[in-house]
């Protein structure tokens, strides 16, 4: 009995029986920026100069398929950076540990013959579904980071 | 909802799966189950670690990317916004003496994608993913 006990109410904070005032589905799933006449190496650079100047930090690089395949021998047309801001995570985290949900933060370079595009799945689109207001309301501030970076990245 | 947390089992929608084990031990547990799958520990996150390292408060969360190949190379396939899922996350978090196992909640993705032919790859992720969850719980 002790240990539903304690697992209900874990499972309270961590917010997984869902509670609060719902948020409106209304966000799209999906960033994106095209970087046109750009190559892999040109977008990677460019991603990591916008992501510094948005005072996140670099955590890495690989490719799709890092480790699932022989080294040498993974994909070269798509890419996926890593990056976070520490105080940010904390604060993410201290609202909801479903936050982890979001981190670290991604962009995933996809190369395609005349550029390479950027994509980043939404955080505000994935928080809705976890009906955490507080939660959302930074979700949507990472969101508006994530545009920033990719507009930067392109220019 | 409870009772099938306590009978071991795993939930839906997120997929959770949790026991009394220390962290270390659940990450060599979920590695583990994973290979039971074919997939792959690709990499750990420690962000317990690297947020206490920098002054703040250990939230007692640790993620794990896992993936296969196959999966990459059928998202690829089938419709390449997928890529932006893989590797798959597990979120480990530690309550007291248990730890809570959390994948990220599919739903969302699957009523995105029901008009695509990526919908059978989400589904067999999660039925991956459960087996995984139920793996780690029995270790």
């Amino acid at each position: 009995m002790v240990v539903w006990l304690r697992i209900a109410v874990s499972l309270c904070m961590l917010g997984f029986l869902g509670a609060g005032t719902s948020v409106q589905a209304q966000e799209i799933a999906m960033l994106s920026k095209f970087l046109p006449g750009k190559t892999m190496d040109e977008a990677k650079a460019a991603v990591q100069g916008a992501i510094t100047s948005h005072n996140y930090t670099f955590v890495r690089e690989q490719p799709i398929d890092s480790r699932l395949v022989p080294q040498g021998w993974e994909a070269k047309s798509v890419h996926i950076i890593y990056f976070c801001n520490f105080a940010k995570m904390n604060q993410a985290l201290a609202i909801d540990v479903r936050a982890a949900q979001f981190l670290p933060c991604r962009i995933t370079l996809i190369e395609k013959g005349d550029g390479v595009e950027l994509v980043v799945v939404n955080p505000a689109w994935v928080s809705e579904s976890l009906n955490n207001p507080l939660l959302h309301q930074d979700c949507q501030q990472l969101k508006a980071d994530y545009l920033g970076i990719l507009e930067e990245a392109s220019l | 909802m409870l009772g099938m947390l306590l009978n071991g089992t795993v939930l839906a929608a997120p997929l959770i799966a949790s026991k009394a084990v220390e962290m270390r031990q659940a990450m060599d547990d979920l590695t583990a189950a994973a290979l039971n799958h074919d997939m792959q520990v690709v990499k750990v996150q420690p962000i317990d670690s690297a947020l206490v390292k920098r002054g703040y408060e250990d939230p007692h969360v640790r993620i794990v990317f896992v993936g296969s190949e196959t999966a990459v190379r059928w998202a690829e396939a089938a419709d390449p916004r997928l890529l932006n899922l893989l590797p798959l996350r597990l979120s480990l978090v530690q309550r007291g003496e248990r730890i809570v196992v959390v994948a990220d909640d599919l739903e969302p993705w699957k009523q995105e994608f029901k008009d695509s032919p990526g919908l059978v790859l989400l589904q067999a992720i999660e039925e991956e993913l459960k087996g995984v969850l139920t793996d780690f719980v029995k270790q």
